[in-house]
Formats: C-alpha cells, sequence, structure tokens
C-alpha cells in the first residue's frame, strides 16, 4: 500500500472513530433525558404517592392524606370521549383517503390535516372553548374531551391512511372478484387485515393527548371535588399538576410531583402496549 | 421485436364466433364483440371478438405484455378498479351485456383466481366462508359448503385437521388451492384463472391441472398462461396473444400442430422474436 492510501486509510478510520462517538454520545444523550425525568419525578413524588393518592379527593394544604382521584377519574373520562370522537372521526376520514378519493383531493386532505395537527393546543382550546363552554354556558368535562378529541383527528387520519394503504392490493381484488363490494371489502378485509396497526397507532394518539393541558385550562376548567356530571367542570391530571405547581405550598408541590410521575406511567405504559400490539402484527406477518 | 404487428381481418364482419373460432356445436358461455381497452391513453386491447364455450377450458397463450391477462380481467369487470382504464364493445354473459349487470352478480358468477395466491389473513375455513357470508347463505349451510369446496379444491384430505389455523401457514400450492376453494364457494358459472401455477414446482403445479380437469364439468374455465404446455395439456381450445390481438383462436390440438398464422407458429414452435 502506497503511503498516501495509507494516510487516506487512517483519516478515513479517524473520521469514523470521531463521527460513531458524536452520534453515539447525543444518542445517550436522547435516552438519559427521559430517564431523568423519570427518575426525578420518582424521587420526589414517591413520598406522596401511596394509596390515598389514588382513592382520596384533594385536601386542604396542611391536611394530611390528599389524593387525586378526582383527577385521574377526570382524565379517564375526558379521554373516553376524545376517543369516541378523534377515533371514529378520523378513522373514517382516513378510510375515504386511502379507499376513495382521487390523488389531487387526497394530497389537498392530507395537506390541511397536517396543518390542523400543527395548530397550537391552546388555539384548539379556544376553539372548544368558544364552540362548547360560550353554547352551554359552563365549563364541563364535555368540552374538554371535545377538545381533546379534535387534537387526535388529524394522526388518526394519517395512521389509518398508511396502514390501510399498506395493505396489499391482492387483498381487496380477491374480495371483490368474489363479489364484494367495495364498502364490504374495507370493512370485512381490508380494515382487519390492518387492525393491529390500526389498534397500536390510536393508542399512541391517545397517549400523545392525554397530557396535554393548555387545551383543558379553559374548557374543563378544574375541580377540587367529584365532578358532578359530563357538562360540569372536570378536573384532569395535566390541569392539577399545573394548578399544584404554581401553588406556594410545599405539600402541593409534593403532590404535582406524584401527578406527574402517574401521568407519565400511564402515557408510557399506553406506549409500550402499543409497541406490542404493533410487534405482534409483524409476527402473524412473517408467519 | 422482429415481427411486424400481425394484420387481423376486422372481426365485426366475421360471422359469430370471431377468429377461427373452434368448430364446436357447444353454446358459448362468454362472448366478447369489437371488445377494445385502453390504459389511459394506451390501447392495450384491439377488437377481441372470440366465443368461450361452456364447461370447457380456454387457454389464452402468447408473450408478457400481450394482453392476455387484462383480457381475461375485463370478463368479470376487475379491470375497472384500476383508475384510468375503459373499454368499449361488448362483453356477453350468456347472451347479456355483462355492463349493464350488477357489477357484484357479475363477479359473483365470474370467479377469479390471481397469479399470487392471496388469501385474506383469516383461517382456512373463514377464507373460504367468505364468499358465502357476504352473498348471504344460510349460517347452517356454511361449513358444509366449506368442506364441499375444499373437496372440489383437492385440498380438504390435507387441512381437514386445521381448518382454523390461519392461511398463511399452508404452503404456496396449498394456498393456491385454497384460493381456487374459495372462488369455487360461492359456485361461479366461469372461473377465471390468470396464471395461476407460475409460482407453484410441478407437483403442485400438476395438483392443480388434475383439479381443474374434474371442476370442468361443472364450470367453465378460462386460463391464461405462460406455460404452453400447461395450455397444451390442459385446454380443449387455446388462443394466441400478440400486441393486444388475438391472432389466432382454435381448438388446442390445431393451434399446436397445424397453427393458420405464422404469428401463433412462431410462438408455439419457440421460433418467436
Amino acid at each position: 500500500m502506497s503511503r498516501m492510501n495509507m494516510e487516506i486509510s487512517l483519516r478515513r478510520r479517524v473520521t469514523n472513530i470521531v463521527m460513531l462517538s458524536i452520534t453515539g454520545l447525543f444518542t445517550l444523550l436522547t435516552i438519559t433525558i427521559l430517564f431523568c425525568i423519570l427518575g426525578y419525578l420518582l424521587y420526589h413524588g414517591i413520598g406522596s404517592l401511596s394509596w390515598s393518592f389514588f382513592t382520596n379527593l384533594p385536601k386542604p394544604t396542611g391536611e394530611a392524606g390528599g389524593g387525586m382521584a378526582n383527577a385521574i377519574v377526570g382524565s379517564g373520562k375526558i379521554l373516553l370521549i376524545a376517543t369516541v370522537l378523534g377515533v371514529p372521526v378520523g378513522f373514517l376520514a382516513g378510510v375515504y383517503l386511502s379507499e376513495y378519493s382521487g390523488r389531487t383531493f387526497a394530497f389537498v386532505v392530507r395537506y390541511v390535516t397536517d396543518l390542523l395537527n400543527g395548530v397550537p393546543s391552546i388555539v384548539i382550546g379556544i376553539f372548544a372553548y368558544a364552540m362548547v363552554v360560550k353554547p352551554m354556558h359552563r365549563f364541563s368535562t364535555l368540552a374538554g374531551g371535545i377538545a381533546l378529541g379534535i387534537m387526535m383527528i388529524p394522526i388518526a387520519v394519517r395512521t389509518t391512511e398508511e396502514f390501510l394503504r399498506a395493505v396489499p392490493n391482492s387483498l381487496r381484488e380477491a374480495s371483490l372478484a368474489l363479489g364484494a363490494t367495495k364498502a364490504t371489502t374495507i370493512f370485512t378485509v381490508v380494515a382487519p387485515a390492518a387492525i393491529q396497526g390500526l389498534v397500536s397507532g390510536m393508542m399512541l394518539n391517545l397517549a400523545r393527548v392525554a397530557g396535554e393541558t393548555a387545551p383543558l385550562l379553559f374548557t374543563a376548567l378544574g375541580n377540587m371535588f367529584w365532578s358532578r356530571g359530563w357538562s360540569q367542570p372536570s378536573a384532569s391530571l395535566p390541569v392539577m399538576i399545573y394548578q399544584y405547581a404554581i401553588s406556594p405550598y410545599e405539600d402541593y408541590h409534593q403532590q404535582a410531583w406524584a401527578a406527574g410521575f402517574v401521568l407519565l406511567a400511564l402515557v408510557l405504559s399506553i406506549n409500550v402496549t402499543a409497541r406490542l400490539v404493533i410487534s405482534g402484527r409483524g409476527a402473524t406477518a412473517r408467519r | 421485436m422482429a415481427i411486424q404487428p400481425p394484420h387481423v381481418e376486422d372481426t365485426s364482419a366475421m360471422p359469430a364466433g370471431g377468429i377461427n373460432a373452434p368448430q364446436t356445436s357447444v353454446i358459448p358461455k362468454l362472448r366478447t364483440r369489437d371488445l377494445n381497452f385502453y390504459y389511459g391513453s394506451f390501447q392495450a386491447l384491439h377488437n377481441i371478438g372470440i366465443d368461450i364455450a361452456s364447461r370447457k377450458i380456454t387457454a389464452f397463450i402468447g408473450p408478457s405484455g400481450c394482453g392476455k391477462s387484462t383480457f381475461l380481467r375485463t370478463m368479470n369487470r376487475m379491470n375497472e378498479t384500476v383508475r384510468g382504464t375503459r373499454y368499449d364493445g361488448q362483453i356477453l354473459l350468456d347472451g347479456e351485456d355483462i355492463r349493464k349487470m350488477d357489477v357484484t352478480g357479475v363477479r359473483r358468477r365470474v370467479g377469479m383466481v390471481f397469479q399470487k395466491s392471496n388469501p385474506f389473513p383469516k383461517t382456512i375455513f373463514e377464507n373460504v366462508a367468505y364468499g358465502l357470508r357476504i352473498n348471504g347463505a344460510k349460517k347452517a349451510t356454511i361449513a358444509e359448503t366449506v368442506q364441499r369446496s375444499l373437496e372440489r379444491a383437492a385440498l380438504w384430505t390435507e387441512i381437514k385437521d386445521k381448518l382454523h389455523k390461519p392461511a398463511s401457514a399452508l404452503s404456496g400450492g396449498q394456498q393456491q388451492r385454497l384460493c381456487i376453494a374459495r372462488a369455487l364457494a360461492v359456485e361461479p358459472e366461469v372461473l377465471l384463472l390468470d396464471e395461476p401455477c407460475s409460482a407453484l414446482d410441478p407437483v403442485a403445479t400438476l395438483k392443480i391441472e388434475e383439479l381443474l380437469f374434474q371442476i370442468k364439468e361443472t364450470t367453465t374455465i378460462v386460463i391464461v398462461t405462460h406455460n404452453m404446455q400447461q395450455a397444451a395439456r390442459l385446454a380443449d381450445h387455446t388462443g394466441f396473444f400478440l400486441m393486444g390481438k388475438l391472432i389466432e383462436f382454435n381448438d388446442t390440438r390445431a393451434i399446436f400442430q397445424n397453427p393458420k398464422k405464422k404469428e401463433t407458429e412462431d410462438y408455439v414452435t419457440g421460433r418467436f422474436g
């Protein structure tokens, strides 16, 4: 090997090592951030994290044993409404894009969907305030759910479209060739073939909005007690964290840490479940 | 390609039966008249006129891209699912224009098996039952029909113990026979097969050919094949396509032993191209 070649080869090896180190370092940093957040929340929240946190209502500051049962149930109710609204709307629009629409129209709708996805969550909150809270003259679980439901729509549309498009056309043809209508084909062959992808996509979507605070501030508002119904203000974990964190009381701060940990654990477990569902799909597809 | 586009007489001027129609007295199940087919501005089929005999096996041979698959897919209106396609002319099923019939009805009567086996990601049983369910078959009769269809497709003895296993667990040849069983379950009058054996080994191919011989007793079969030996083994009548035109259509023996057109002779003797 000539001297020049050796120099080039050395330079290449050094460049390679440097690049590997830099990219590796930043990858490590990315992972570390998540574990730092988790660890920090656990460290600060663990003191207030007890059974009563999940079963009791909030107590005035200074009193021991307060919990956030109302916020946990409230978040659950809000997310239920969001799912009932966002998933069907997004799914059906996604079906239309994947199975029925022409290329140009699909392109336009996809673009608009991306724009909707980019609308700041606080603006979605204002929209839900104007559309639901104002006419009803009160803050409510329903308004919070609608705000989060709207936030779910764009991702639901895109997820549905992508997973349906991934279904091979040969399956559609097989069904049509047996005398099935297009609608029957979509709902009995195409969607079931994509079901695991769809379910996991919707779960990730739900996990994404579960931590949203801004859209709930002036829709579901907040509540220190049990919500008295779907059309009444409701507590939710993110808003509770916000209110407790900006309060001047140390024991409220502790509770906010605990709530933060519970919320993060909830989101992470939805995420992990969704990933498991996806990998399960991969296994059946390979068989 | 060295050869020129062949000259074919205007089929509309010919007596019913089109070009060199096989000399049979059987009533045609399917017939086309002046069929032209277009992908956008490209004309893929030119003036196809043909009579397909009832309860016989009709094979179409020809080089890749000659239009034989396109032609097959016009007969159950499958091409209509492809954007940018159109056609004119007539396709008659038992004398009735299929364009005037309900499309799902046409496809129920004219079944199709595809080149690549495409079982649904469901169980073996559900694959065969699918066509029955969507066509509103009575629950009680479904299991029976599924068994009968699998028997006709010569698959029953191999899989009767794993009916509720996923279809993807079957071998390639079994999957293709499953697709045939699935098509047979709705009891089509015509079965179209688009190169059904092109991905299969000789043993699996032989099994499918044997079962086509049996199905023929009740069903009109139209098969597109790349494999001339297969056409010679299977078919009662054979048509030769070249560049979107039906060059010659006749009894299989005549096509292979005494072709009337030079293009046909060049192709079947391997001197083509």
